[in-house]
C-alpha cells in the first residue's frame, strides 16, 4: 500500500469528523439564525452583501447568512447519509440474505422485485414521490431509500449464494440450527464487510439524491440543505453574482462525497486484502 | 438454450416488468387527493352536479381497475391522454421534447464513453506508477461533483462573465448569422449545447474510465498480450490491442449508462432550461399536470428497460452460457 492511499484515507476521515463536529455544533457556531432575514443599519434587507466582517461569506437574495446556512447544513447531510444508508442497508441486506438462502421461488420474486426496483429511473421517481406526498426531509429520506436497496440486495444475494454451500452452514443445519439462525447467525457476519461497504457509499449517493432533489425544487421548505441553496440561489437568478453563495454550498457537498469514498476505498482495501 | 428462446424469455421478462411498473405508476398518481375534476377546474367553484356529470364523462365513476385497462388500452395506442394544463394531447408535447433530449444525451453518452476508454487505458497501462493513482483519484472527483453544481459554475464562468456560451436554451430566438461558419444549419444549436455537454460528460466519463482501466490491468497479463510482446509489436500497437479486448466491458456498461443518464438530465436540462423531457417531467408535477407527468416518467422508465434488455440480448448472444 503506497502512503498516498493511506494520506487519501486519513483526509477523508478527517473532513468527515469535522463535518460531524460542526452538525453537533451548529447552533452555537453559526454566527447568526440560518432563516432569519438581516436587515443593515437603515432598515433595509442585506441582500446579496459580499463576503464582510460581519457576513464571512456574504449573504443571500433574501438576506440570509450563507456561513449559518452552510453549517446548518451540515445536519441534513448527516441526518439523510444516515438514516438512508441504515434504512438502504436494513431492506436490500434482508432482501439479499432471503433471496440467496431460499432460493426457489422466494428468489426469483424477490430478485423481480430487485429488477423492477432497477427499471425504474431514479431522480425522476424521487422527484415524483416526493412532490406526491408532499415535500419533507422524511418523505425525501423515503423516496431515496425505496430504490436504494436495488444494488446491495443484489451483491449480498451472490455472497449468500455461495455461502450457503460451505462447510460451516452444513455443519450448522445438520447440528440442528433454524433458518433464522443459519442465516442471521452463520451467513450474516461473512456478509456484514461487503453490507458495510456498499452502506459506506450510500451514504455519499443519498446526499447527492438529497441535494438533487432539493434543487429541483422539491426540498423541505422549512429546512437549510445545501442543495436547497444551490436551488434558492439558482431560481432567484443570482448564480452571475453571487459566487459566494453558490461555490460555499456545492464545494462543501463535493468534498463530504469525496472524503466519503475515499474512506470506503480505505475500508475496502482493508477488509479485503486481495486488493493490496 | 437456443438464443431465440432465450431472447424471447428475456423479452417476456421484459414485458411484464413494464406493465408491473405502468400499475405501480398507477397507483402512484392515484394517491394524490383529488381527482382531475378538481384538479382540471378548481376546487368548490363547480356545482356538484356538474362534478358527477364530468366524472361519468370521463369515465371516473367506473372501477379503478377499469379505467386502468383504458388507460392500458389507450397508451398502445399511443393516446396517453390530455395535458391539463396546455390542454393538448399529451403525445404532441412529448414527442418534441423527447427529440430535444436525445439531441443533447447523444453527444453526452458517445464522449463519455470515448474520453472514458482513452484515459483509462492510458491510466491502466501505467498501473502503479505514482501517476495513475493521482490520475485514478482525480478521475474519480468530478464523479462526487452534483452535475447541477457544476452547471451553476459553469454558467457563471463561460456564460455570465466571459459572455462565450448562451445561459440556457435550446435556440436562440431571432437568431442573426454574422460571418459564414455562423450560417451553418446546427451553428445555433450547437454553442447552446456546448457548456450541458460539458458538465453531463465531466459527470457521467468516470464510470467508463473506471471499468476500462480495470479491465485494462485484467487483460495486460494475458497470453495474447505475452504473445502480442514476444513477436515485437511496438508498445502502440500493444495498446491499440490491449485496448480493443477491455473494451467489451465499457459496451455492456454504456447500455446501462444511458439508462442512468435520466437521472443525470433531468438537472442538466434544469440547470440548462434545456426543453427536453426530463425538465418538463419536472414542471408537470410542480403544476400538478399529472398526465404529462405521468407520461413523462413511463418514457423514462421504458427506456431503461428497454436498453436493459439490450445489453441482456447482446451478452446472450457473445456469451453462450449465459443462456443457461
Amino acid at each position: 500500500m503506497s502512503p498516498f492511499a493511506s494520506w487519501s484515507g486519513g483526509f477523508g476521515a478527517i473532513f468527515l469528523s469535522l463535518v460531524v463536529l460542526i452538525a453537533v455544533l451548529a447552533p452555537w457556531l453559526s454566527p447568526y439564525d440560518p432563516l432569519v432575514n438581516n436587515f443593515d443599519a437603515a432598515g433595509q434587507l442585506r441582500r446579496l452583501a459580499p463576503p464582510s466582517a460581519a457576513h464571512l461569506l456574504g449573504t443571500t437574495y433574501y438576506g440570509l447568512d450563507v456561513l449559518s446556512q452552510l453549517i446548518h447544513g451540515t445536519r441534513i447531510v448527516l441526518i439523510v447519509g444516515i438514516t438512508c444508508a441504515v434504512l438502504i442497508a436494513l431492506i436490500g441486506t434482508n432482501i439479499g440474505l432471503i433471496a440467496g438462502y431460499y432460493g426457489g421461488r422466494v428468489d426469483t420474486v424477490l430478485m423481480r422485485a430487485t429488477d423492477l426496483a432497477f427499471g425504474v429511473p431514479f431522480i425522476p421517481f424521487a422527484v415524483v414521490l416526493v412532490a406526491l406526498l408532499g415535500p419533507s426531509l422524511w418523505n425525501t429520506i423515503i423516496a431515496i431509500s425505496f430504490l436504494m436497496w436495488r444494488s446491495t440486495a443484489r451483491v449480498i444475494r451472490s455472497q449468500v449464494l455461495s455461502l450457503r454451500e460451505r462447510g460451516f452452514v452444513k455443519a450448522a443445519r445438520i447440528a440442528g440450527a433454524s433458518d433464522m439462525r443459519i442465516l442471521y447467525v452463520h451467513i450474516f457476519p461473512n456478509v456484514l464487510p461487503m453490507a458495510l461497504l456498499y452502506v459506506s457509499f450510500d451514504i455519499a449517493w443519498a446526499v447527492l439524491a438529497e441535494a438533487s432533489i432539493s434543487f429541483l425544487g422539491f426540498g423541505d421548505p422549512h429546512q437549510t440543505s445545501w442543495g436547497q441553496m444551490l436551488y434558492l440561489a439558482y431560481v432567484s437568478g443570482s448564480i452571475r453574482q453571487a459566487w459566494w453563495w453558490t461555490v460555499p454550498p456545492g464545494a462543501a457537498l463535493s468534498l463530504f462525497v469525496i472524503a466519503v469514498f475515499l474512506v470506503g476505498r480505505e475500508y475496502e482495501r482493508l477488509a479485503n486484502p486481495r486488493l493490496r | 438454450m437456443a438464443f431465440w428462446l432465450y431472447a424471447a424469455r428475456r423479452a417476456a421478462h421484459t414485458a411484464v416488468t413494464l406493465v408491473l411498473l405502468l400499475v405501480f405508476m398507477y397507483v402512484l398518481f392515484r394517491l394524490v387527493p383529488g381527482d382531475p375534476t378538481t384538479i382540471m377546474l378548481g376546487t368548490g367553484e363547480l356545482p356538484f352536479e356538474a362534478q358527477q356529470r364530468l366524472r361519468e364523462l370521463w369515465g371516473l365513476d367506473r372501477p379503478q381497475w377499469q379505467q386502468f385497462v383504458t388507460y392500458a388500452g389507450n397508451l398502445l395506442t399511443g393516446d396517453l391522454g390530455m395535458s391539463f394544463y396546455f390542454r393538448r394531447p399529451v403525445i404532441e408535447i412529448v414527442w418534441p421534447m423527447l427529440l430535444n433530449t436525445l439531441v443533447l444525451m447523444t453527444p453526452v453518452v458517445v464522449i463519455s464513453i470515448v474520453l472514458g476508454v482513452v484515459i483509462g487505458t492510458w491510466l491502466g497501462w501505467r498501473r502503479g506508477e505514482r501517476i495513475e493513482e493521482i490520475g485514478a483519484i482525480l478521475a474519480l472527483i468530478p464523479r462526487a461533483l452534483p452535475v447541477f453544481w457544476i452547471g451553476i459554475v459553469l454558467l457563471a464562468l463561460f456564460a455570465y462573465e466571459l459572455r462565450w456560451f448562451p445561459i440556457g436554451g435550446m435556440r436562440q430566438a431571432f437568431f442573426f448569422p454574422e460571418t459564414w461558419y455562423q450560417e451553418l444549419p446546427f451553428f445555433d444549436v450547437a454553442r447552446h449545447l456546448v457548456l450541458p455537454v460539458a458538465a453531463g460528460v465531466l459527470t457521467s466519463m468516470a464510470d467508463p474510465l473506471m471499468i476500462q482501466r480495470t479491465a485494462l490491468i485484467e487483460v495486460k497479463h494475458e497470453d495474447f498480450m505475452t504473445h502480442a510482446r514476444a513477436r515485437g509489436l511496438t508498445e502502440r500497437a500493444q495498446r491499440r490491442l490491449a485496448r480493443r479486448t477491455a473494451f467489451l466491458p465499457v459496451l455492456t456498461y454504456s447500455a446501462i449508462m444511458v439508462g442512468f443518464a435520466f437521472g443525470g438530465q433531468v438537472l442538466l436540462e434544469v440547470v440548462f432550461n434545456w426543453p427536453g423531457i426530463g425538465r418538463l417531467m419536472v414542471n408537470s408535477v410542480s403544476q400538478r399536470d399529472y398526465p404529462v407527468a405521468q407520461a413523462t416518467f413511463f418514457l423514462m422508465a421504458a427506456a431503461v428497460v428497454t436498453l436493459n434488455l439490450l445489453v441482456d440480448l447482446a451478452y446472450g448472444w457473445l456469451d453462450p452460457r449465459i443462456r443457461q
